[in-house]
């Protein structure tokens, strides 16, 4: 499939961010390269291979206890909040 | 700069430490906040007798500080201060640090060169049109320019060990886990750790001591108990069993490089060490770089996906949430990190996973096996840190697919692969400018890796080094 700029812009528009044309220039070239890169993991044989997720596979983190522990004050969650109206963070109009 | 050059000293003193660290940012644009040093030291509190008393210690600027602005040198984040220190912020303070501020970045850990802060360029303090490599570029420089002996980084593709190598100083990037992550604004988190620039390596094996050790608010801190690493080291390099990286090696074509290794390691086989060449299949060596693309792309952008202008950081304006999340990620994130966020959404896509995103996962695992196996016969792997001298901006250091770049230049990602313990070590001085050497431990073995680093220090007597012009 031809990757063209609607393409990219499609795709960047999914993780909510925008490219200008020249961006999406740049973008192209290095999608090429990438996936010329990517043909390198072809060579690898990974058959009945594991997928590596972390390095270590030791148990670190348990279910821990139903008890409140490091909770946050309603101030330290609004700090740093661009806009806050009641105690709450303030956003344009969702439901219309 | 030593951390024993502080003990017994009036901490007062680190007023006229902080104005010439001010006056030599000037030149080498590595700072984005000074911290208040003069209200740390009112507030000091300190037994003399503590590890870092009176220490200075700069923070790389994706550690959260409470009550400092923290960006990741991320526009998006320019205007956030944390309510909460970092577990390793914490850590440091107990042990008497006085933190004198928040290093540049490639902007969110996303670049190797120390171009992409959204503060501009950092300076390279031995050539200042040199760059300082990345992306712990700020953190580095200061070490290196003589204006702090510690300064902290993080490390996911070798954004420690490489400008470490670039600024002639000592890099630590120690096994995965073994320092909390708890506060540290993520880049990829199966390859990020929290890692350290010092002049020496004694300072080196304390600083892990300090900052080491369980954390219950990282789940993927270790268990492992934290050794007297300082107090253990023993830098006797005879009967040590070295592997020299073969591929790397071989792909370094600058010329200059190898009269002063070959000298290098001559000078450790004096000493009794006992060096191989050992050869790690050259394919995995190719798939390097392109598994690590796509592994940290795809965990950036999902790890990403919070900074959106609406509970915190920088928001721009828009009709509707949606306007302002894309206004405020456009505006709020450089093209390079916007182009990698869709390298790493498309790899992620249902359809690319298995072909992309899993088969990277895949060979992350061979490669590690490839590593256990090149380790099975060694303390430690040895190779250059890199492939050049620091190169200026203009210099061709694009992501081509020559073999200097994609393996001289990207070996380092073994360590963050297996998550092994590997440091880089100044060696010589090639046309003015440093080179250094990378090693390679076994997981939770730093007392190895600390112990070989020490013997190759005593041996190329660069200790302490730094450019002292500033």
């Amino acid at each position: 499939m031809e990757k063209n700029k609607a393409y990219f812009r499609k795709l960047a528009n999914q993780i909510m961010i925008d490219l200008s044309d020249d961006e999406i220039e740049i973008l192209q070239k290095e999608f090429e390269v990438t996936l010329r890169k990517m043909d390198l993991l072809d060579k690898i044989n990974t058959d009945d291979v594991k997928e590596m997720v972390y390095p270590f596979e030791l148990e670190t983190h348990f279910l821990r206890e139903d008890e409140i522990e490091n909770v946050i004050s309603q101030q330290e969650a609004l700090e740093n909040a661009p806009e806050v109206k009641d105690g709450q963070i303030l956003v344009p109009k969702v439901v219309k | 700069m030593r951390i024993q050059d502080f003990k017994n000293k009036d901490i007062h003193e680190l007023v006229d430490l902080q104005a010439r660290l001010v006056s030599a940012n000037e030149k080498l644009n590595a700072v984005v906040s000074f911290c208040d040093v003069d209200a740390q030291i009112k507030d000091y509190k300190m037994k003399e007798d503590a590890p870092l008393f009176g220490t200075p210690v700069v923070l790389k600027d994706n550690i959260s500080t409470k009550g400092v602005r923290t960006t990741a040198s991320s526009r998006i984040l320019d205007n956030y201060v944390p309510f909460y220190d970092a577990t390793v912020v914490k850590k440091l303070r107990d042990a008497g640090a006085i933190f004198t501020c928040k290093s540049a970045m490639d902007e969110l850990g996303m670049g190797g060169t120390g171009l992409n802060a959204y503060t501009g360029k950092v300076n390279n303090p031995y050539d200042l049109e040199r760059i300082t490599g990345g992306s712990s570029s700020g953190s580095a420089a200061l070490v290196a320019a003589g204006l702090t002996p510690l300064a902290i980084g993080t490390d996911t593709g070798d954004s420690v060990r490489k400008p470490a190598a670039y600024c002639g100083i000592v890099g630590v990037k120690p096994t995965y886990g073994r320092i909390s992550r708890y506060g540290v604004i993520p880049y990829a988190s199966s390859l990020d750790h929290v890692g350290y620039f010092t002049t020496n390596i004694e300072d080196a094996a304390l600083a892990l001591e300090v900052m080491a050790g369980r954390d219950d608010q990282d789940m993927t801190s270790s268990y492992k108990e934290v050794e007297a690493y300082a107090s253990l080291l023993n830098g006797d390099l005879k009967g040590k069993k070295i592997g020299i990286i073969t591929n790397v090696i071989d792909a370094i074509v600058d010329p200059r490089f190898r009269p002063s290794f070959d000298a290098f390691t001559k000078k450790l086989e004096e000493k009794g060490t006992i060096l191989e060449m050992v050869t790690i299949d050259q394919d995995l060596m190719n798939a390097l770089l392109p598994t690590y693309f796509i592994i940290s792309n795809a965990e950036a952008t999902a790890n990403h996906s919070n900074l959106d202008g609406i509970r915190f950081g920088m928001r721009e304006p828009g009709e509707d949430l949606n306007e302002i999340m894309i206004n405020s990620r456009t505006k709020g994130f450089s093209s390079d990190v916007r182009n990698r966020f869709v390298i790493g959404s498309y790899s992620l896509f249902v359809e690319n996973q298995d072909k992309i995103f899993r088969k990277a996962q895949k060979v992350r695992r061979v490669i590690v096996e490839a590593v256990d196996e090149a380790l099975k016969n060694y303390d430690v792997l040895l190779a250059p840190a890199a492939g050049t001298l620091a190169p200026k901006p203009d210099d061709s250091y694009g992501e081509d697919l020559n073999n200097t770049f994609m393996v001289a230049e990207n070996h380092m990602l073994l360590g963050n692969f297996s998550g092994y313990p590997s440091i880089t070590v100044p060696y010589d001085m090639v046309d003015g400018m440093p080179v250094a050497i990378n090693l390679l431990a076994r997981a939770f073995d730093e007392q190895t890796m600390f112990n070989v680093a020490k013997g190759i220090e005593d041996v190329t007597g660069l200790a302490g080094i730094t450019k002292e012009d500033f």
